[in-house]
């Protein structure tokens, strides 16, 4: 059933031996379909500059980009350009609910750590749990309907589920797909957050002017 | 269709799963086009090389982004595989529509133990958590394939048609759904 040809690979792919070809199919399965970042030994199309260049092209085509995690380990992630053009024609995959569901585990479980210093100031993962009773009671979404965005959204990889060993309530945080934002994204992430959870404060008031002055800059 | 464009499409199918468009939409590069039945509109898939798909994972010992069986989505897939793929010697998409009663019927077999309640509940949300990907295109009552089943390879479907063979038919329910329907 999946025998046709594809247009886009055998274009960008067309300059390259078999063997770098090899190695730049097998970066892009890994870097699109791993749950989890990969460790640059299992990449050798990154090794090799001509195979690396074709690497980048072909996520460009595809509406993706390279995303380095840290000093060894890489992802991809939606390309910047291209995720302004979706959501400036108001693309947008997740409900409200769910947006909210996402946005409430976030506080919980990165802004909240962060603003008390136990969390780095760029980092999407966390230990911190955010329990049902958080979201659901705390953060007043329905139950039903909250019930199931969670489900979707550990389903589809933006939050994880943690049981609790001791047998308490457990709960959730964010999940690996968070690993695959660009420093870009991550950066407006990171603006976002703080005008949910703290929209009265000096920085909340920051982020507004510098926006406001963004903007105004773009009209002229 | 240019480049930019195209790339906007990948990003779709990427983050929104199969998108269906009107039968005289171009196709973006790269992507494989599915008629619907009625012949009025198409589904667009991301159509990876084998290369570069997801089965590559396996020789490098990766994890990929699969469905967990936690809840029985994946139950739920497979009684709805059994119902609405009429042929198995044949493509399981387009497939026929099944009744939920059907499916219903089948994922009794495969949840034993389970009452009609939580087992519909089960249904419901596996439907849902399903849909999301187009694994399923469930209507009020009726439920059939999704686009995304044709993305499966000539060995997923030689597993598939084992697995289908094995699975009870929604003709012979088990003896525990014949009591609770008495």
């Amino acid at each position: 059933m999946n025998s046709e040809r594809n247009v886009v690979f055998d274009t960008v792919l067309a300059p390259l031996t078999d063997r770098q070809r090899e190695n730049v199919e097998a970066a892009y399965a890994l870097l699109e379909h791993s749950r989890e970042p990969v460790h640059r030994q299992e990449l050798p199309a990154l090794q090799d500059p001509t195979s690396r260049e074709r690497l980048e092209q072909l996520l460009r085509r595809t509406g993706r980009t390279l995303v380095a995690v840290d000093d060894v380990r890489f992802t991809s992630g939606y390309d910047d350009t291209v995720t302004a053009e979706l959501t400036a024609d108001g693309w947008q995959p997740l409900t409200p609910v769910e947006r909210a569901v996402l946005v409430l585990v976030l506080v919980y479980s990165v802004a909240i750590p962060r603003s008390e210093e136990q969390l780095g100031a760029d980092a999407w993962t966390s230990g911190f749990v955010t329990t049902e009773t958080d979201v659901l009671k705390d953060g007043k979404v329905p139950a039903g309907v909250g019930k199931a965005a969670l489900s979707r959204l550990v389903s589809c990889g933006l939050l994880a589920r943690r049981r609790d060993r001791a047998g308490g309530e457990g709960g959730y945080v964010p999940g690996p797909q968070l690993l695959r934002l660009t420093p870009a994204a991550r950066s407006r992430l990171q603006d976002q957050l703080i005008l949910a959870a703290a929209p009265s404060h000096p920085l909340a008031a920051a982020i507004r002017e510098r926006r406001n002055r963004t903007s105004r800059e773009n009209i002229r | 269709m240019n480049e930019r464009d195209t790339a906007v499409w990948w990003a779709k199918v990427r983050s929104g799963g199969p998108q269906r468009e009107p039968a005289g939409s171009r196709s973006p590069d790269g992507m494989r086009r599915l008629v619907e039945s009625d012949a009025q509109s198409v589904w667009l898939l991301a159509h990876l090389p084998t290369g570069a798909g997801p089965h590559v994972l396996a020789e490098y010992g990766q994890e990929p982004m699969t469905l967990s069986d936690l809840s029985g989505t994946l139950r739920v897939l497979a009684a709805c595989l059994r119902c609405c793929w009429a042929d198995p010697a044949a493509d399981p998409w387009p497939g026929r529509l099944a009744g939920l009663e059907q499916v219903d019927t089948v994922l009794a077999a495969l949840t034993p133990g389970r009452d009609r309640i939580s087992r519909r509940r089960l249904l419901t949300a596996g439907l849902r958590r399903l849909e999301t990907s187009r694994w399923v295109l469930p209507t009020p009552g009726h439920v059939r394939l999704g686009p995304r089943v044709s993305a499966w390879t000539a060995m997923d479907l030689s597993t598939l048609r084992e697995m289908w063979r094995m699975l009870p038919s929604s003709d012979h329910p088990t003896s525990d759904h014949l009591q609770e329907q008495a």
